[in-house]
């Protein structure tokens, strides 16, 4: 005890203000273990360290986290065949923007971190980082003795290549979306062979998430990379598999790559082959016909068939993915708080989660802080159906006799069905919903104010995916200039919080301004969430060790057939 | 004959040209820019801009239309937006894998359809013949999808004997790939049944009242010898017609057969363009897709033309 105490000190006296910020506020349990260790990685502390520290500290919460996805006892070899949505589009670093092109990224390109499927970051190229004290500045250790399958070394210079690129808007790369008013052009630079320094636009304490695998289009590459369509013909990378054959639209089939740096995560597997089968029910039929033994995304409602199956294992996946259903704020009826309130008020949360997903989600509770995000503040509340009250809030209104508003979305997965509970759930306190539900294209248009009936409508819902922590759902959606902000919301005080949060380095700021955002956000509800869904992929029972992230990820090194 | 053929060619071209400005406009509707649904609705505007301009899809759609039918025209069908390859290295394989359904359906529904009506129309009014025509009917009410999904779950799941996808690895050899073929062909085969027994029926029953058949029995001729010499020349005429508008459908109509089976035909090529607004993909794939239906029934009409001596001597004065 007296050794670990000392050890204890040791650290805290060398560790950064931030830091012991983080070991006080787990020692005295305001933060469970996992979000202690989660925070910690996102700082730059070590993953020994933190479990020490965890160790040492006690205050555990007894949820048990260290342990990885059980491997139990793996045979090596053998070939590993996967369905997946197959790429809409070229798979180039540079445009890919589906769930497709991400997850055949990921096979042969790495990040410098990983946003592991618990929204944890595990280090990845980058060996470690820290910020400077108003998190403004952020240095990473690149890892050394890393080779791209086409036996380069991979170099600081390449990693600040790879993040000027992305920055830089001429590219037009989809990661524009999390590196803008953060990251600009020729913000990162080598300082030396091993070490890449990143100057932000604005203080942000999440940087690290930004250069994760949740920025999916950011994979390292060689600084002289050519990047375009040429990327399918080489797939070039540091990963664990190598390319050995693309076949466009059709599948995708690896080698394991004998140089890969990371002794844990050497492939148990020889093999793995992805195919592409874009219809769901393919999908799940393959697997119930033993074609392939993983499949990386299904519903609960579209393959409840194998939710069932004894053969087969569902891996379920915390994701935030979510529905926003959002009012136009500065538009009658919803320019009226009350009304907005009441409308949210209408809805039976934990009826749709059962009917839609059958209980596969968390619930919602209109602000985009989900369960799953360490920084969210658990006590705020949640908004529960409550009829009487609605009604009460429509007569404050002076929309006694009712009201009516058209609802625009588009028909894709369960959105329409959304868009009918809520008709339904509505239709009680006399708000009368006409429905408008057109294909993704027309819903969309533009995706600009004016051009785009996503944009513009009084009343509708868009779907959101996955992200490792909530900062583009806030900036782009809540804030008075957010390029999504299909409510029109505009209040200086959410502003300001926001900055607050992004800026926020410890957890204990980061939450008490996520507390404020929840409560402000759940009375202005300008937005309503009713449910982040848990991600469902599913194996065959003879295989173990899959690990498939909120974002759409899927990770083979670990995977293999039970011995 | 020569200036039939030549009359119906010349119109078969003017119909394409048509079809092109049809496609190109109505593809050109389609909401939303194509650099916005390439990227999706959450791409940054300044991603959204590069795209189009990188396309060309910012320039007015007369000069668009210009450059893509000039191309067409020299036989170039242009370049995918979304995979950025040309046009024609894509059709080209999903054309081949169309075509090979299509013939495995046909190879197993045309023979297995007019047998059917035939012996359906033999016994017309008994047993046989409602067996026969209910069941066809049947068949062809259910959806194609029900269909697939019954064959899998039954061949494929329970069974295991068949495979569930359709997509043969690569480098198989033909019986391979025939096995691999013959869930979706079967699906297509009771979807077509009906409609070419029924076809084939109506046709022999027509050919059976026929004076020339009362005429070859009065004769003394053969059972077997008045069927097959007089009825079933002139019944499977319009059933010739018929399966030949027939081969459109099998080639550029099957979307959902294809996606289910997770095979890589022009449907799925095609259903796959217009999510994304491919323009180039899909005006050029619609294009030939309406090139093989008029090729069709080209083939139906001389075919018909060539059975039926009241059109061949017609023409011919």
């Amino acid at each position: 005890m007296g050794e670990e105490q000392r050890r204890v000190d040791t650290v805290r006296r060398s560790a950064s203000e931030i830091e012991n910020n983080l070991i006080d506020a787990y020692a005295d349990g305001r933060i469970t273990r996992r979000e202690f260790v989660r925070r910690g990685t996102v700082i730059g502390m070590s993953l020994p360290l933190l479990s020490f520290l965890a160790a040492a500290c006690g205050g555990d919460d007894g949820a048990g986290t260290t342990a990885a996805a059980e491997t139990g006892e793996v045979r090596r070899g053998g070939t590993l065949r996967t369905a997946i949505i197959g790429p809409s589009q070229t798979v180039d670093p540079l445009k890919v923007a589906d769930e497709g092109g991400l997850a055949v990224l990921g096979q042969t390109g790495e990040y410098l971190t990983w946003s592991d499927e618990k929204l944890e970051l595990q280090p990845r190229l980058a060996e470690s980082w820290e910020p400077n004290d108003d998190g403004s500045v952020w240095t990473f250790r690149i890892r050394q003795g890393v080779t791209f399958h086409d036996g380069a070394a991979l170099t600081a210079e390449d990693v600040a290549t790879t993040l000027n690129t992305h920055a830089d808007p001429d590219n037009g790369s989809p990661a524009l979306s999390a590196f803008t008013g953060v990251l600009s052009k020729g913000a990162a630079r080598a300082v030396d062979e091993a070490t890449v320094e990143v100057r932000l636009e604005a203080p942000n304490g999440n940087f690290p998430y930004l250069v994760s695998s949740d920025n999916y289009n950011v994979i390292i590459l060689p600084a002289d990379h050519d990047y375009g369509s040429n990327y399918e013909r080489s797939f070039n990378g540091t990963g664990p598999w190598k390319l050995d054959r693309f076949r466009q639209g059709n599948n995708v089939s690896y080698t394991k790559n004998p140089e890969y740096w990371d002794q844990e995560r050497q492939p148990f597997a020889d093999r793995s082959e992805i195919r592409f089968l874009d219809e769901e029910q393919a999908r799940v039929l393959a697997l119930q016909g033993g074609e392939v033994e993983v499949v990386s995304n299904f519903t609960a409602t579209g393959g409840a068939g194998i939710l069932t199956d004894p053969n087969v294992s569902v891996l379920e996946v915390k994701s935030v993915e979510h529905r926003q259903i959002h009012m136009r704020v500065d538009r009658p009826p919803f320019d009226d708080k009350n009304v907005r309130q009441a409308l949210a008020l209408t809805l039976d949360r934990q009826a749709i989660i059962e009917g839609l997903f059958e209980g596969k989600a968390d619930l919602g509770n209109d602000h985009p802080f989900a369960p799953a995000f360490p920084s969210t503040d658990p006590d705020v509340p949640q908004r529960e159906q409550d009829l009487d009250q609605a009604r009460s809030l429509l007569a404050e209104a002076g929309s006694e006799d009712g009201l009516g508003a058209q609802l625009r979305t588009w028909d894709g997965v369960e959105i329409p069905d959304l868009a009918q509970l809520v008709q339904d759930f509505a239709q009680e306190v006399g708000i009368r919903i006409e429905l408008n539900i057109t294909d993704a294209g027309t819903y969309y248009g533009d995706a600009v104010f004016g051009k785009s009936p996503w944009l513009d409508s009084v009343l509708g819902i868009t779907d959101y995916g996955h992200r490792g922590v909530p900062n583009v759902y806030l900036t782009a959606v809540y804030k008075s200039d957010g390029t999504w902000n299909a409510a029109h919301f505009k209040n200086p005080q959410a502003d300001q919080l926001i900055n607050e949060y992004m800026r926020a380095l410890d957890i204990d700021s980061q939450r008490a301004a996520a507390r404020q955002l929840q409560e402000l956000l759940l009375d202005e509800t300008p937005v309503i969430i009713p449910y982040f869904f848990t991600r469902l992929a599913a194996t065959t029972g003879n295989v173990t060790g899959v690990e498939v992230t909120g974002m759409g990820h899927v990770d083979l090194t670990r995977a293999g057939f039970k011995a | 004959m020569g200036r039939f053929l030549l009359k119906r060619f010349a119109l078969a071209l003017v119909t394409l040209w048509l079809l092109s400005v049809i496609i190109f406009t109505a593809a050109q509707v389609l909401p939303g820019d194509v650099g916005r649904r390439v990227l999706g609705p959450f791409a940054d505007q300044r991603a959204v801009d590069a795209l189009n301009e990188e396309l060309g899809t910012n320039r007015s759609l007369v000069v668009q239309y210009g450059d893509w039918v000039g191309g067409v025209v020299r036989g170039d069908l242009g370049d995918s937006y979304a995979f950025g390859r040309p046009v024609a290295e894509m059709l080209g394989p999903a054309l081949e894998n169309s075509a090979k359904l299509a013939l495995v359906a046909f190879v197993i529904v045309v023979p297995v359809g007019i047998l059917g009506g035939v012996l359906a129309a033999l016994k017309e009014g008994r047993l046989r013949d409602r067996l026969i025509s209910v069941s066809g009917l049947s068949a062809t009410a259910i959806p194609e999808f029900v269909w697939a999904v019954v064959l899998i779950m039954l061949f494929a799941v329970w069974l295991g004997v068949l495979p569930v996808t359709a997509q043969a690895p690569e480098g198989a050899n033909v019986f391979t790939e025939l096995r691999y073929l013959l869930l979706p062909a079967l699906c297509l085969v009771f979807v077509l049944f009906g409609y070419i027994s029924r076809m084939a029926r109506a046709g022999t029953i027509e050919a059976l009242d026929a004076d020339y058949t009362r005429t070859a029995f009065l004769k003394g001729l053969p059972r077997r010898t008045v069927i097959r010499r007089h009825v079933l020349r002139n019944s499977l005429l319009p059933t010739i017609a018929v399966v030949a508008t027939q081969v459109g459908y099998l080639i550029g109509g099957l979307v959902v057969i294809e996606l289910i089976f997770g095979y890589q035909g022009i449907g799925q090529l095609l259903f796959r363009a217009a999510e994304q607004k491919d323009f180039p993909l899909l005006e050029s794939a619609t294009l030939v897709i309406g090139a093989i239906y008029l090729a069709a029934t080209l083939v139906a009409d001389v075919l018909y033309s060539v059975l039926n001596p009241r059109i061949r001597y017609a023409e011919a004065t």
